[in-house]
């Protein structure tokens, strides 16, 4: 008993100690594990047989027994099979290496013991010797990440693995297994993103992955184009970037493979019949997109395009068009057909509709027109959209008589005139012109004369004979025909001096008229507008009113700015048009272009008077609004008037003083100013002032002086005479020669030429002085020498009392030696070439003898030379020479052409011999002389 | 094609085996533009060459001593090239579809076209038929390939890499021994006539 106990006791030890060791025993092992790997989709599929539904597992790479999971999961048994069953999708492909997994039941904290290790061999083990790469061509989405492991040959080095371009860092999982992971990929290129794993040497192997978009098709729309089939089409939407075979969109439409999307030609499917609901389906590896489109058939209408469009029956402003359709049945489909016509600014739009249209009629066409035709139709009832468009069609259009033309006449004198009209547009030529007829007629004359004039003219004169109106009618013609004659009368010629035409103001560069209403304008009114001023063919515009309207809006586009425009509102009746009104204006001032006229300054005293003339009219561009005168400084123009009144043509600038002005006169406008004229003007003074202060004043006083000079040298003379005129000592020569014994014979000097003239009323028979002859000279006296070169043996006597005339003009004769004489004088005149002195030819001066007229002989060039001598010889010799040193002195020492007063001059003996012995100074000047004398 | 003349200018007539050593010549330039192309589209072929087996060898072929018959062997090669090209064609519009149609699909078309040209101009110079050997190993261009689940793009790749080595090599082979073709021909000719 006791030994039982004990047995009990050592087994319950035995339990114990094996619960306390395991902490397990109660819980059975799973049994069964399965692995089941599915490769592509990287998952590993665990199954196995156990009682619990809370388990523990842990999954390795077998190799290096790395622990890639250690999870507990609950499992429930699966009711048919009665197996446990748990899926773990791995990162990284199961080819890579080997794994391994077991499992434990748990329940709370007391677990089973692990189940044997089950293993899937991956590539690397020993019997698969060859470089791998995984996965291969996988398909992933844009931004996935994704592991790629390189499986390295057997005896091969490993060194790196590139994504793309792009060096990967590797781990090593296996002995030949290295992993590296691509995270956030981009997309790939056509033919996907390489993966290589390279050793030192070489390219081991590689993968491809192609990573893209889910499709992103969108809008399906079906339609029928027979009434019968469907097609349907929607957009592509984004690209998927995925281009290879296996990896592009697949379509089905309501389960029906889209061929024509799967060959990528077309992004629309077909359907033989119509379905009340269409479903497509796009889907690629990455995803899967369902359109879907519901309608009735009628709903869906788009038509094909009509077919052999053409023109049956072509007029001037009308058209037939006649088509066909590809499909039998839309002859009976309602349907609104819509033609566009296209022609140079006449393009329209016209719709038509009925059931089968395919004939319609062109309306409203206008003639002498290329029309191109489009059309393009849609079912009525339930519009979907327009068909598809025709070829285009080209129809013209006939042509017809052109529309009458918009005539005016505008007269630019009371006889004459001209009609204008204004060209036709193609709208209302309907055919090319081939000319115009002018017609007129007076109440004078009966019937039309017509002229025909060619379509390049738009104008034609009239002439008015005996002020009689003239109504002229004008047409136009084409090929077609004329068109109705448009008349006109002559208006009453208006000259504008004879009407007071206000100022027209413009608004923005347009005029605003309005008139008062007239009873007569029973055809309404004509506004006419012309340059004003403009003088033959003038650029003459009209506008024609209707009666009801009073008011008129000249726009700018018909104006020239700068030109000022003489604009007339005319009654319009049956006869003459009748002038309304007048107006005057510009559409837009401008500045003068030219300058005033013929500015011109004009002094008065110390006032100057500008005055000019407006500009030519055509220059003014503007009302002129009055003047500006400024005064031109150096750098600036100082204003100094502004005439505000234009016809001031004037202005008085006052208060100047003696100098040179510069005055610029501006013409303006609302513009502003022209660029001015300019003019100059240099004040001087007054003709009467200048004739007294400059020539009167001066010549006065001179003549006071020379009178009260004369009055006190008369009053004085006695004293002037003594002063200026002492008189002369008489010579001093050996012998008595104080009174003269009787005549004295002189005979010349062999070195100068003495002449004596005598008057003619003394010996009219000599026309000079008559040298004494040299052999009776030299038998009366021997100190007088005879002239060896005189020709004339005459005596030469030297009377002293001669003197006691008075009279004498004696002149000194030139240098040739020869004396003048003048045959009005009434005294002998008496020429001395030369003196000798009544001593010796050796220098009376340089003896100190008296020679009084040495100096004023040149003789022929010897007794040139001689004299020279002489008067050097002179110079050196003290004594008394009165008339040496005066000659010395005389500027005209050598110019001996005799004058009066000259110092050489010897007008009288009376100085040169005095009447006394006494010696008496030899007056200086002859008329000087005179005047003491008291004679002329 | 290159050489050609003028049609006005006498020129001396060319011999067919000049002619097709001419053309074979423009080929091998042909396909290494081809590869380069190929290159700009795979770079990593640029960066790391692929190692593995030749596509086309003549080594069950029995030593050719004369010239013609190793003309024959060339052509032999030169024919199984074709038959990769025409596989590696297919595929690849298989693969990519026609949509793409720049330089490579052009001018990988042009070399399709002259290699045809030059297999026949070289089977009119071979009398006989001489030197017909077929290359190993055995060519099987299975199309629709690229349908197999485990199909693999870069195996395609080398594999197109390697075809494109194998014209350039064969072609330039092509050119050489039909040169030395065109000289012995042209030796014996002269000898001919000094006889």
């Amino acid at each position: 008993m006791q030994g039982w106990v004990t047995l009990a006791l050592l087994l319950s030890l035995g339990v114990e100690c094996s619960l306390g060791q395991n902490g397990v025993g109660e819980l059975p092992v799973p049994r069964g594990l399965t692995l089941n790997p599915d490769l592509p989709a990287q998952t590993l599929s665990l199954t196995w047989q156990s009682d619990s539904s809370l388990f523990d597992l842990e999954i390795f790479h077998t190799e290096l027994m790395n622990v890639v999971l250690n999870e507990t999961v609950a499992v429930k048994t699966d009711p048919v099979t009665g197996l446990h069953s748990w899926t773990w999708h791995s990162p990284l492909p199961l080819e890579c290496t080997s794994h391994s997994a077991h499992i434990r039941a748990r329940n709370q904290q007391s677990v089973s013991q692990w189940s044997p290790l089950q293993t899937i061999p991956g590539s690397d083990i020993p019997e698969k010797s060859e470089s791998n790469m995984f996965p291969q061509d996988k398909v992933v989405p844009v931004g996935s990440n994704m592991t790629f492991c390189c499986i390295v040959k057997e005896k091969e080095d490993f060194k790196e693995i590139m994504y793309g371009r792009q060096e990967m860092s590797a781990t090593r999982l296996s002995r030949r297994t290295y992993a590296i992971t691509a995270t956030n990929q981009p997309v790939s290129g056509n033919t996907g993103t390489n993966v290589i794993c390279c050793s030192q040497r070489l390219t081991l192997t590689g993968a491809v992955v192609f990573v893209g978009y889910p499709p992103g098709d969108e809008g399906l729309v079906c339609e029928t184009r027979d009434l019968a089939s469907a097609e349907c089409s929607w957009k592509k939407g984004r690209d998927t970037g995925l281009r290879m075979r296996r990896s592009r969109t697949k379509y089905t439409l309501n389960g029906r493979d889209c061929l024509e999307a799967n060959e990528r030609k077309r992004w629309w499917c077909s359907s033989k019949a119509w379905e009340q609901s269409w479903t497509l389906v796009a889907r690629n590896p990455l995803g899967t997109v369902q359109l879907t489109d519901s309608a009735q058939l009628t709903d869906r209408v788009h038509l094909l395009a009509p077919v052999n469009v053409t023109a049956v029956e072509v007029k001037a402003w009308s058209a037939t068009l006649q088509w066909s359709w590809s499909v039998a049945a839309y002859k009976k489909l309602e349907m609104v057909c819509q033609l566009q016509l296209f022609a140079h600014e006449l393009n329209s739009t016209r719709n038509y509709s009925g059931p089968g249209l395919s004939s319609v009629v062109l309306e409203s066409l206008w003639p002498d027109v290329d029309y191109t035709v489009t059309l393009y139709c849609g079912s009525k009832h339930g519009f979907w959209k327009w068909g598809d468009k025709s070829a285009p069609y080209r129809i013209h259009t006939k042509m017809d008589r052109p529309d009458a033309l918009d005539v005016w006449m505008w007269m630019d004198s009371s006889n004459t005139g001209r009609v204008f009209w204004k060209p036709l547009s193609v709208r209302k030529s309907h055919g090319a012109l081939v000319g115009y007829e002018v017609s007129q007629s007076s109440a004078e004359e009966d019937g039309w004369t017509p002229v025909s004039l060619p379509p390049g003219n738009f104008s034609y004169p009239i002439i008015l004979n005996n002020g009689s109106d003239i109504t002229v009618a004008v047409a136009a013609r084409n090929p077609a025909g004329l068109s109705q004659p448009s008349t006109v009368t002559t208006p009453a010629y208006r000259a504008d001096s004879q009407l007071s035409m206000s100022e027209l103001l413009s608004t923005n560069g347009s005029f605003v008229l309005s008139w008062q209403p007239n009873a007569n304008a029973s055809s309404g009114y004509a506004v006419e507008w012309v340059p004003t001023g403009c003088s033959g063919l003038c650029p003459v515009d009209w506008k024609k009113v209707p009666e009801s309207d009073s008011s008129f809006t000249l726009n700018s586009d018909s104006l020239v700015a700068g030109v000022r425009y003489t604009v007339s509102v005319y009654a319009l009746s049956t006869g003459a048009p009748t002038l309304l009104q007048r107006w005057q204006g510009y559409s837009q001032e401008m500045t003068p272009s030219q300058s005033v006229r013929e500015l011109l300054p004009n002094q008065s005293g110390s006032d100057v008077l500008l005055s000019w003339k407006a500009t030519a009219m055509e220059n003014q561009r503007g009302f002129i609004r009055g003047y500006t005168i400024y005064l031109a400084n150096a750098a600036h123009l100082e204003l100094i008037a502004n005439i505000s009144d234009p016809e001031v043509q004037s202005y008085r600038v006052k208060g100047l003083s003696l100098s040179s002005y510069k005055f610029v006169v501006k013409a303006y406008t609302s513009a502003g100013e022209d660029a001015g004229a300019t003019v100059a003007i240099k004040m001087e003074m007054d003709t009467a002032d200048m004739l007294f202060v400059g020539i009167l004043v001066p010549l006065g006083i001179m003549f006071c002086c020379l009178i009260l000079i004369s009055i006190c040298c008369y009053k004085k003379r006695e004293w002037v005479k003594k002063a200026f005129y002492p008189e002369i000592p008489g010579p001093k020569v050996p012998g008595d020669w104080s009174s003269p014994q009787g005549p004295l014979d002189v005979k010349p000097s062999p070195h100068s030429l003495v002449h004596i003239v005598e008057s003619p009323e003394w010996d009219f028979t000599k026309e000079g002085l008559f040298p004494v002859p040299e052999e009776e000279e030299e038998s009366e006296n021997d100190n007088i020498e005879v002239d060896a070169d005189s020709d004339e043996p005459a005596l030469l006597r030297y009377y002293n009392q001669v003197v006691g005339d008075g009279s004498h003009g004696n002149q000194v004769s030139d240098s040739s030696g020869s004396s003048n004489t003048s045959v009005d004088s009434t005294q002998t005149e008496i020429t001395y070439a030369g003196i000798q002195s009544p001593t010796s030819s050796q220098g009376a001066c340089g003896g100190g003898g008296y020679r009084p007229q040495m100096q004023s002989v040149i003789g022929p060039a010897e007794p040139q030379i001689e004299f020279e001598a002489d008067f050097q010889d002179d110079g050196l010799h003290a004594g008394y020479k009165p008339q040496c040193s005066w000659q010395l002195d005389s500027p005209e020492a050598e110019n001996f052409s005799g004058s009066l007063g000259s110092p050489t001059s010897v007008t009288s003996s009376q100085f040169l011999i005095p009447e006394s012995s006494e010696e008496k100074p030899q007056p200086s000047n002859t008329w000087f002389h005179n005047f003491l004398s008291g004679k002329s | 094609m290159e050489g050609a003349a003028d049609s006005d200018t006498p020129v001396p007539e060319r011999s067919a085996a000049d002619r097709a050593a001419a053309l074979a010549r423009l080929l091998h330039r042909d396909c290494t533009r081809l590869l380069e192309l190929y290159k700009e589209r795979e770079d990593f072929l640029s960066q790391h060459a692929p190692g593995g087996e030749r596509l086309v060898t003549l080594a069950l072929c029995p030593e050719a001593p004369s010239t013609a018959e190793q003309v024959g062997h060339v052509r032999s090669a030169l024919r199984r090239c074709m038959e990769l090209l025409e596989c590696l064609i297919v595929r690849e519009v298989e693969e990519m579809g026609e949509e793409l149609q720049g330089e490579y699909e052009s001018l990988r078309k042009t070399v399709k076209d002259r290699l045809g040209h030059l297999l026949h101009s070289t089977g009119a110079l071979l009398e006989n038929g001489e030197g017909g050997c077929p290359p190993s190993p055995p060519m099987q261009c299975i199309q629709g390939q690229d349908e197999v689940e485990a199909s693999d793009s870069f195996a395609a790749k080398i594999w197109t890499y390697k075809v494109l080595l194998e014209l350039i090599h064969w072609t330039d082979s092509a050119s050489q021994t039909l040169h030395v073709f065109h000289t012995e021909k042209h030796g014996q000719q002269q000898q001919q006539q000094l006889l």
